[in-house]
């Protein structure tokens, strides 16, 4: 009776390992789907930003193309990709913008938005939220 | 008197809020201001948490309403209360609890105005979470029962300490918040059976923790736990605890739904039972 309990435990055991096993070698960068699946969530969540007029104002002066391949840059190297990011630290470069928590809020919620309308599975899609939820202190640093 | 001078303040500081509301809502992501606990504050069902009300970040303001009632073995509660978020920095917040005896006999109600002041931190993007101090000065406005039974007074201030944090991707990828809370109080059941006691008339310090798991942005299910003390001789009080979850339509309103166990309650024990509330925010 006990073997035949402790059998099923391992088999339970084994059946649970394999999803686990799965996904822990597979990088964040690759459960947003690689190039493709960054590039495109960048656009989405870009076009959510140029919709909003809380947030579009920032962006007067900003090179699109340019925000667009940095910041995918720096999803690509934050997410753990073959990426390094070769853009400005975070605290210099939103320097006196300005910035409130509330503009802060809008983007994670737009980044939200956008990563559950690409499909994003929900623990990629907070795993990448937490990690950009970090930036907060270096991004608010100097406004 | 004193009991109308307080509410006409309570409105007049609501009203003042309201006039100078901006159309939306407050910036902070949905259900970060957690639902009204029954003493009036942001929280869970049973307990404040270090959030303040509503969605209100920096430069906004946040005003919500909640309607609660717990249907226990031998006793019904219904709390009604208001609360307002000036700026994410100080709430301000007012409860009616009315506790109905349907075993014992009686009803016995009391007010709860509530401050509660963030002193640093962000729930979502501080590293240590945000952390708050809070007051809640309690006036039983049915005084002959709780001093039949020896509470030393009618009227109190609790004083709390609470830490709250969100954690992402930490159960099936789900995040969790968790909070804690230090209570120095004198309650008795809240202050529904006054303050003080025969066993122990002074304060006493009391831990509160609650646990939840958000299985949608908008869909939470938790625990919470609360720690009480035991000041009279004529009937044990045991610890409050809780299972919960709540839903957030969006950011102006949440419905929360709670099984209790409140253990004994003046006397009759195994008080368990259903709770539910509805919160509007603006």
């Amino acid at each position: 009776m006990l073997v035949h309990f402790f059998r099923i435990v391992a088999l339970a055991g084994l059946l649970a390992a394999v999803p686990v096993a799965a996904q822990s070698s597979a990088t964040l960068y690759e459960r947003l789907g690689g190039q493709a699946g960054v590039a495109a969530l960048v656009e989405d969540f870009t076009w959510r930003l140029a919709g909003d007029e809380r947030i579009v104002g920032f962006f007067a002066n900003t090179n699109i193309d340019h925000f667009v391949a940095s910041l995918e840059e720096q999803l690509c190297a934050i997410s753990d990709g073959p990426c390094t990011y070769t853009g400005p630290p975070m605290d210099k470069a939103h320097q006196n913008m300005g910035l409130t928590n509330a503009h802060f809020n809008a983007l994670v919620e737009h980044m939200q938005r956008a990563l559950i309308e690409r499909g994003v599975d929900v623990g990629a899609r907070n795993q990448l939220l937490g990690r950009l939820a970090r930036l907060h202190g270096e991004i608010m640093r100097l406004q | 008197m004193m009991r109308g001078v307080g509410v006409r303040a309570v409105l007049l500081v609501l009203t003042l809020g309201l006039a100078s509301l901006p159309a939306a809502a407050g910036s902070r992501l949905v259900g970060t201001g957690g639902v009204s606990a029954i003493e009036g504050a942001a929280g869970g069902g049973l307990s404040p948490w270090a959030v303040l009300t509503g969605t209100a970040s920096e430069g906004e303001f946040a005003v919500t309403a909640a309607a609660t009632r717990a249907d226990l073995s031998d006793y019904r509660l219904d709390v009604r209360g208001v609360a307002i978020n000036l700026h994410d920095r100080l709430e301000l917040s007012a409860a009616r609890q009315d506790l109905r005896l349907d075993t014992l006999g009686g009803r016995l109600r009391q007010d709860v105005y509530g401050a509660k002041l963030r002193m640093f931190g962000d729930l979502v993007y501080h590293p240590l979470g945000v952390w708050s101090v809070g007051v809640q000065h309690k006036r039983l406005r049915d005084r002959d029962l709780p001093r039949a039974v020896g509470a030393r007074d009618t009227r109190g201030t609790d004083v709390y300490l609470a830490g709250s944090k969100l954690f992402f991707d930490v159960i099936a990828g789900r995040n969790v918040l968790a909070n804690l809370t230090l209570r120095s109080t004198r309650a008795n059941q809240g202050g529904l059976l006054g303050f003080g006691g025969d066993e122990e008339s002074g304060r006493s310090l009391v831990a509160e923790a609650s646990l939840a798991v958000m299985l949608t942005p908008r869909w939470v299910v938790g625990v919470e736990f609360r720690q009480k003390p035991d000041n009279l001789g004529f009937a044990r009080e045991d610890h409050w605890r809780d299972v919960f979850t709540a839903y957030f339509f969006n950011k102006h309103v949440s419905l929360t739904g709670a099984w209790l166990d409140l253990g004994s309650i003046a006397g009759l024990r195994n008080q368990r039972g259903g709770y539910v509330s509805l919160q509007v925010a603006f």
